[in-house]
């Protein structure tokens, strides 16, 4: 136990000085009189700026108004991915029939990127919110869909053969063995579709918003504010890292008996 | 435990086939109420395959097999079955994996509690009741197992060489402890291995088998009084000849 809270120690210091000198490796690099410091504004800049959006409104609204309106977008387009990838990814490994239905069409389109869809979504959702949902469903749904998917395929028979020997009934097996040893898969997909939906608002937001980090970045781009930008970029980045540590958080939490060997 | 003499399983005329491929051809035997049968039989003879199909686990292609009289009904049979890869569930602490048939069977809660409590103690696990099944070593899983199976007090208990991948010492112990077991809740075992040593050790009876299609080579019965002592000539003897049997396969 001390042991392992003095690695994690040591490891937060390395983390924390290998940020520092990439701060300093930054600062260095656009220092005045560099032609990357005519183009791009040194943290110092960038930070000072990040505060002010903090009280000074980016067009409609400050950097928490921007911060929300993201994070909805996400929550919506995630929650839903999640629920229908939770459910198709264990229909399909639970049950041939369906599994052949739906497995072709699964593989014909998971490989299509997000980017590729925002034409049919804004035919499909318009330019309102819909569209932008639709994004973010898509980068996360296919995540959920294989990770749950495998779990639910490589149930070991031999626990199903030990539930029914315990007088485990078929229609509870599916909820007490399937679903529960699915359990660990299900996170996995959760934890890959938060980051890689929190990664698309930035392509969600394109398709004509007004609000949002993805879209400080873009209209930043337009009138070509690199403080903007930067502060943009940096948020996102800090955000998905939130988001990605919340949810092994909670993975940890519900599948202790999973992460117990390599802890 | 009731008569003696009465036949707790039957087994008449059991094929068993996947596709053409004929695995069990035509076995009938009997066990008793309350005997400890060991089952040995050359590598893929269908010894897994039998038990399975003992347990429902695989339909059979003919003949039938009966408990009580009456063809097997998981519902009303009360049978437990130690796989020989051990089979606990990692979701569940091991208390848990203990109680999990019992919470089926919809036991009353201190009942569950006080045989839950009996078997981890017995299997000295009690310490660990706490753990999940990955912080447990190979042993402990197997013991959990077992626990896990004679907490539903089974009339019939199926082990498929539950003890192959143990080192000896843990083997000789994990022995004693099962016969103990079976004496104090009397159920009939059938107990598949492939170490003539330990089936000469634990069985009332040895079933011998042969290749594929298998049928039944050899029956030798085994009245040794418990505990036995592997050095003892009979015991020896007993063992040699087992073991000139199985020369044949
Ligand atoms: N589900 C199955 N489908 C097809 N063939 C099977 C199946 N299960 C077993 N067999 C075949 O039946 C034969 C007997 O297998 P089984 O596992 O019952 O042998 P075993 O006596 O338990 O072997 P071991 O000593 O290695 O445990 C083998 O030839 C195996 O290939
Ligand atoms: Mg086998």
């Amino acid at each position: 136990m001390k042991k392992r809270k003095k690695i994690n120690g040591v490891r937060v210091g390395i983390g924390a000085a290998a940020i520092c000198s990439f701060l300093c490796l930054w600062a260095f690099a656009t220092r005045e009189g560099t032609t990357l410091g005519i183009l791009m504004p040194g943290p110092v800049e960038v930070f000072t700026h990040l505060v002010e959006t903090t009280y000074t409104k980016v067009g409609p609204l400050t950097i928490w108004g921007h911060m929300f309106n993201s994070l909805r977008r996400v929550l919506v387009g995630f929650t839903i991915a999640s629920c229908c990838g939770i459910l198709l990814g264990l229909a399909m490994g639970w049950n041939r029939t369906l599994e052949a239905i739906f497995r072709p069409i699964f593989e014909l389109l998971r490989p299509i990127p997000p980017l590729a869809w925002i034409s049919l979504a804004i035919v499909w959702f318009g330019l309102g919110e819909g569209g932008k949902y639709f994004i973010i469903f898509v980068s996360g749904f296919s995540n959920v869909t294989i990770n749950v998917y495998t779990g639910a395929k490589s149930v070991d028979p031999e626990l199903i053969g030990a539930a029914k020997m315990l007088g485990c009934s078929e229609r509870r097996i599916f909820p007490s063995i399937v679903i529960r040893s699915s359990v660990p898969y299900i996170f996995t997909g959760l934890q890959i579709a938060i980051s890689s939906s929190w990664a698309a608002v930035v392509a969600a937001e394109m398709v004509r918003s007004t609000n949002g980090i993805g879209w400080m970045i873009t209209a930043g781009q337009s009138v070509g504010n690199m403080e903007q930008i930067m502060v943009g970029i940096i948020v996102i980045g800090v955000i998905g890292f939130l988001l990605s540590t919340f949810m092994r958080g909670v993975e940890s939490k519900l599948c202790a008996w999973s992460r117990v060997q390599d802890s | 435990m009731g008569n003696k003499n009465e036949y707790k399983v039957q087994v008449r005329n059991l094929t068993k086939k996947f596709g053409d491929l004929l695995v069990l051809d035509d076995i009938s035997f009997d066990v008793k109420e309350n005997e400890f049968l060991c089952i040995v039989g050359p590598t893929g003879c269908g010894k897994t395959t039998f038990l399975n199909s003992l347990s429902k686990l695989y339909d059979i292609t003919a003949g039938e097999i009966l408990i009580n009289g009456e063809p097997v009904d998981l519902k009303k049979h009360n049978i437990a079955y130690i796989f020989q890869e051990y089979s606990n569930f990692p979701w569940l602490t091991i208390r848990e994996n203990v109680e999990f048939g019992l919470r089926i069977k919809k036991m009353p809660e201190a009942e569950i509690k006080e045989r839950v409590d009996y078997f981890l103690d017995m299997v000295g696990l009690k310490k660990f009741q706490d753990y999940y099944p990955d912080q447990l070593s190979a042993s402990m899983l197997q013991r959990a197992a077992i626990a896990r199976a004679f907490a539903v007090k089974p009339e019939v208990l199926l082990m498929d060489e539950p003890y192959g991948q143990l080192d000896i010492e843990l083997r000789f112990k994990l022995e004693d402890e099962l016969i103990r077991l079976w004496r104090e809740v009397g159920t009939t075992v059938i107990f598949i291995t492939h170490n003539i040593e330990e089936a000469v050790y634990l069985s009332e009876r040895i079933l011998v088998l042969t290749n594929k299609p298998t049928k039944i080579k050899a029956e030798i019965s085994n009245t040794m009084a418990h505990p036995r002592d592997i050095a003892a000539p009979e015991f020896v003897e007993l063992r040699n000849q087992v073991t000139d049997l199985i020369k044949w396969w």
